[in-house]
């Protein structure tokens, strides 16, 4: 759907990106990773002609993106950045608003969608319309940030370090949410982040960048177990790639069905990461596994987590 | 109800002035308009009657040293006060200057503008303490001058020096108020519609930024009454060019070219700085959602410079009222002329009755604009 | 038919313009400026009431500022009639040597000729009052060395008398003010005996003597201030013609003359009445009283039957 060819982008003496070329499928979630100075930034903002390259050019659906006026373009991208830019001085419901209002939508039409909106993202709207943004977490702004996104239903949503200003915790709820809309909406995403937990936990495709230049990219699985040169097995931390393959797998799919087992339950969905985290906490090999309503279904052994290479 | 310690602290140091401000005269008595006074403190005017007033006096003196403190009671003891000496000075004044023909001045002592100073102060203390919102802070003022209002229709303060004065000078008043409004409206106007267009042309091209603020700052550098002279000679020039335009080299059009270059620094700077601060992430983001520059700049970036911009025109409109008094030097009216001439005359009661307008207009349009940005904040807050 | 009404329309409006530009002119007020000080607003205020009460449009720029300023509004044509001195023709003029100005009729002569010729400005008749420079001092020490004088003033200076005077630095630097007097009656002041006062400002000076504020017990001093008696002060007569002679006249631009000839013979008789004791006493009343300068004004004129 989207594609880059043969990309060249210099900024004064620096070449910021080296004959880049990248094909982005309709659905996918991508995520663009890489050390700062990869132009992993500058190449999403290739996407909605935030920055035009010097050499080369872009295509949605097979049509060069300069065809049109880049406010047209944007219009139909939703743009989320990490330091979120809600406008302080509009309510969160005006500010969701924003692209609805600029295509000139009828009141009603917009005022619907901005409701649905609160509702995917688990903000009920008689609560939050109101607010000002001074008066909601940072959390819950980066959730309108989403919103104000999604608002207009663009055909796909670029998002700039998202969760990067945020705690831990709150950042875990965002991914979730964010892997919960892709999964409903079936949105083209383009992400890009600097944390690689980050990337295996959402990208259906990792692309890692290195200087302007795509080093290797494929499904978290693959770049875990077959890194394509020193700069990728550097960057994955030969350490914890282990942990982090145990990270992709559910429990679900390891769960001895039936199985009795003592101690405290996992859950089936459960990442095979958390388990272990769990057997070594709880000082055991084995655990019992129980579904979302609590039900005992099955358990778990430590040597069920060996398998993951099969 | 308690007090914090920062409250105690400043209500102490505001007895303390007042036992300064008792110390000094509270009235100056002179033989004529053009002789300084002798003084008198209030101790020596205490008798009879007027020992009224020593219940608020000594209520205030030792009210910020007791444990529990009542600020609605010490608030009414201090518009007492205030208004109790008021009325000494007028019934003093009346005292002195008895016959028709009687040449005597009575004028207000250091010691009364002190004490009037502390009392203010206090009572806007007080005010804070009891949460007066706008409404409850309305009737405390009300309250306060009320008093002094009524003692000045019934014309109790007429025989005060300050009144004599008022009463020559009463029938300039009201042009020179059209002036001085004139004077203040007709430059801020256009200084505030250049210096916006400076200051946007500043924020788009950052490169010009020194040399715009710079040029300005030379501006006012210039003393307000070199600035007339040299507009004196162009200015004259301009009127034989236009001869029915009313522009001459002095009068009100140097005035009004004088005062708005004046306030072409604090204008051009204010607008820079509204739309500086105007969030970068807000403006990245309202250009990745797809608006253009036109929209970004009227959506987006003036309405949130506007309260920084406001609070730039409150600062020159303030300096624009004060600086307005040098223009009668060359002939433009305002309040300015009164003063100038109780100046001439060494006639120090005219001189404040020409002060005292400018105070009271300034006060009042510093607070209106007040009002007028935190009605605007209201929207957004600063954290 | 048709013909005539058009003819008569024609008449009509033309007769209307006519009309309206005649009373367009007629309807321009004359406006009257004075200095900031008080004897220019007592002056300006008589002429502003004898012009009203001869019905004439008038527009008050009563003190507009210091002589400079006024003098730059009537030769800008931003006023059309003030009080001045004749004894400013001097300095307007650049013709500071010449001795005429010490004549009371050579130096309005002289003024009356020179302003019309270089401004078309008309200087009509003057007051019989001096208001020129002078040396004030304390009444006790000229009641107890018999100063009346000027020459007196010399013949002490010389015999070793305590003096300190409180003047503008204008009128000690200038030279046909102080240095023109030492020069005349023989005397010559000392660093130590002078008081620098910034500004011109007679009310200013007389204070300081009257209080003796440093030491000071003689103040500059106007001819005609009204402050003299009140503050225990006494002007010393210039007996031996040292300043130039400062009469008050009314000057009115030409063209503004043109519009109403007779403002001058309405005027003269009023200032023909204003001798040296009258203003001072006019004077006295503004300054020391402190009376509103138009009130003073609109008494005497009254008092005196110029006006009703």
């Amino acid at each position: 759907m989207i594609e880059l060819d043969a990309i060249h982008k210099t900024f004064g003496d620096t070449e910021v990106l080296h004959d880049l070329s990248l094909k982005i499928e309709t659905g996918e979630l991508a995520v663009l990773i890489g050390p700062s100075g990869s132009g992993k930034s500058t190449t999403l903002k290739l996407l909605n002609r935030l920055l035009d390259p010097d050499r080369g050019c872009v295509r949605l659906h097979g049509e060069d993106i300069r065809r049109q006026a880049p406010e047209q373009l944007r219009r139909k991208i939703g743009y989320a950045i990490q330091s979120v830019g809600l406008f302080p001085h509009w309510t969160v419901e005006q500010n969701i608003a924003v692209v609805p209002e600029l295509q000139k939508w009828p009141r009603t039409r917009i005022r619907e969608r901005v409701a649905e909106l609160l509702v995917l993202l688990d903000m009920p709207p008689a609560q939050f319309l109101h607010r000002y943004p001074h008066q909601i977490s940072g959390g819950q702004q980066q959730r309108v940030g989403v919103a104000r996104a999604l608002a207009a239903d663009p055909e796909f949503l670029l998002m700039d370090e998202p969760f990067g200003a945020l705690d831990p915790v709150t950042r875990a709820n965002l991914q979730d949410e964010l892997l919960r809309i892709h999964r409903l909406l079936g949105k083209t995403i383009v992400l890009v982040t600097h944390d690689l937990d980050e990337a295996i936990r959402l990208g259906s495709r990792i692309v890692i960048m290195d200087q302007g230049r795509i080093v290797q990219q494929g499904p978290a699985r693959e770049i875990l177990l077959t890194p394509a040169n020193a700069f990728v097995r550097d960057f994955v931390k030969p350490g914890e790639i282990g942990v982090r393959l145990l990270g992709l797998a559910r429990v679900s799919e390891r769960v001895r069905w039936s199985a009795q087992a003592t101690g405290e339950a996992l859950g089936l969905n459960a990442t095979l990461r958390e388990a272990l985290s769990a057997f070594i906490l709880q000082g055991v090999a084995c655990l019992p596994v129980a579904d979302e309503s609590g039900r005992h279904v099955g358990a778990l052994h430590f040597d069920d987590l060996l398998e993951i290479r099969a | 109800m308690t007090a914090s310690p920062d409250d105690r602290r400043v209500e102490r140091l505001l007895v303390a002035g007042m036992v300064i401000a008792l110390l000094l005269p509270v009235i100056t008595v002179a033989p004529n308009r053009l002789l300084s006074g002798s003084g008198i403190e209030l101790h020596a005017l205490l008798h009879g009657e007027r020992l009224w007033l020593l219940f608020p006096l000594l209520w205030l003196l030792i009210a910020p040293f007791l444990p529990r403190s009542w600020p609605a009671g010490a608030a009414m003891a201090a518009i007492a006060l205030g208004n109790g000496l008021l009325w000494l000075t007028g019934q003093e004044a009346a005292l002195r200057t008895v016959g028709d023909d009687s040449l005597v001045r009575v004028s207000f002592g250091p010691g009364f503008w002190l004490l009037l100073l502390c009392l203010g102060l206090l009572l806007k203390h007080l005010a804070s303490r009891m949460r007066a919102r706008h409404a409850m802070g309305l009737v405390l003022l009300v309250s306060a001058l009320s008093p002094a209002l009524v003692m000045l229709w019934k014309g109790m303060l007429d025989p005060l020096s300050l009144m004599q004065e008022f009463f020559n000078v009463q029938d300039t008043l009201l042009q020179a108020t059209r002036e001085h409004l004139m004077l203040v409206a007709g430059s801020a106007v256009p200084a505030i519609c250049l210096g916006a267009g400076f200051g946007f042309v500043a924020y788009k091209r950052p490169r010009l930024q020194g040399w715009v603020l710079a040029g300005f700052n030379v501006l006012q550098t210039i003393p307000s009454i070199a600035m007339f002279g040299l507009l004196i000679g162009p200015m004259a020039a301009l009127g034989h060019w236009l001869p029915q335009s009313g522009i001459a080299g002095i009068g009100m059009a140097p005035a009004l070219v004088a005062l708005a270059l004046y306030s072409l620094l604090p204008m051009t700077h204010a607008t820079l700085a509204a739309l500086n601060q105007v969030p970068a992430a807000a403006r990245q983001a309202g250009r990745g959602l797809g608006m253009t520059p036109v929209q970004l700049l009227l959506r987006v970036e003036l309405p949130l410079a506007l309260p920084v911009f406001i609070a730039g025109i409150r600062i020159t409109v303030v300096q624009t009222v004060g600086l307005a008094a040098v223009a009668a030097l060359i002939g433009a009216g305002g309040f300015g002329a009164i003063l100038f001439q109780g100046l001439a005359a060494s006639a120090p009661d005219q001189v404040i009755l020409g002060v005292l307008p400018i105070v009271l207009l300034t006060i009042t349009l510093d607070s209106l604009f007040q009002l007028l940005i935190s009605t605007l904040d209201a929207h957004h807050d600063r954290t | 038919m048709i013909r005539f009404f058009s003819l008569l329309r024609g008449r009509a409006l033309g007769c209307a313009l006519l009309l309206l530009a005649l009373s367009a002119h007629a309807a321009a007020p004359i406006r009257v400026g004075s200095k900031i000080d008080t004897e220019g607003a007592l002056l300006g205020n008589m002429i502003l009431q004898v012009l009203q009460a001869h019905d004439v449009p008038t527009q008050n720029n009563l003190s507009l500022g210091n002589t400079k300023v006024v003098r730059t509004a009537i030769t800008s044509g931003a006023i059309d009639i003030y009080p001045e001195y004749t004894g400013n023709g001097a300095f307007f003029f650049s013709d500071e040597k010449n001795p005429d100005w010490k004549r009371a009729g050579r130096a309005y002569m002289l003024v009356r000729m020179l302003d019309f010729a270089q401004n078309r400005i008309v200087w009509l008749t003057p007051a019989p009052a001096n208001n020129t420079w002078t040396i004030a001092v304390r009444a006790d020490l000229a009641n107890s060395n018999h100063l009346q004088s000027m020459s007196d003033l010399g013949h002490w200076l010389k015999r070793g008398g305590s003096f300190k005077l409180a003047a503008s630095a204008e009128f000690i630097e200038r030279n046909d003010a102080l240095p023109a007097f030492e020069r005349i009656y023989g005397f010559k002041l000392k660093q130590d005996q002078l008081l620098t006062l910034a500004g011109g400002n007679t009310a200013q000076t007389l204070r300081a003597a009257a209080q003796q504020m440093s030491g000071v017990n003689a103040a500059m001093s106007y001819g005609t201030d009204g402050q003299l008696a009140a503050l225990g002060m006494v002007a010393l007569r210039d007996d031996k013609g040292a300043q130039p002679v400062y009469a008050p006249a009314p000057i009115i631009r030409a063209d503004a003359l043109k519009q109403y000839p007779h403002i001058g013979d309405w005027l003269a008789p009023v200032f023909r009445s204003l001798d040296g004791p009258t203003l001072q006493m006019l004077n006295a009343r503004i300054a020391v009283e402190g009376k509103d300068a138009r009130k003073v004004a609109a008494d005497y004129l009254k008092f005196k039957g110029f006006i009703h």
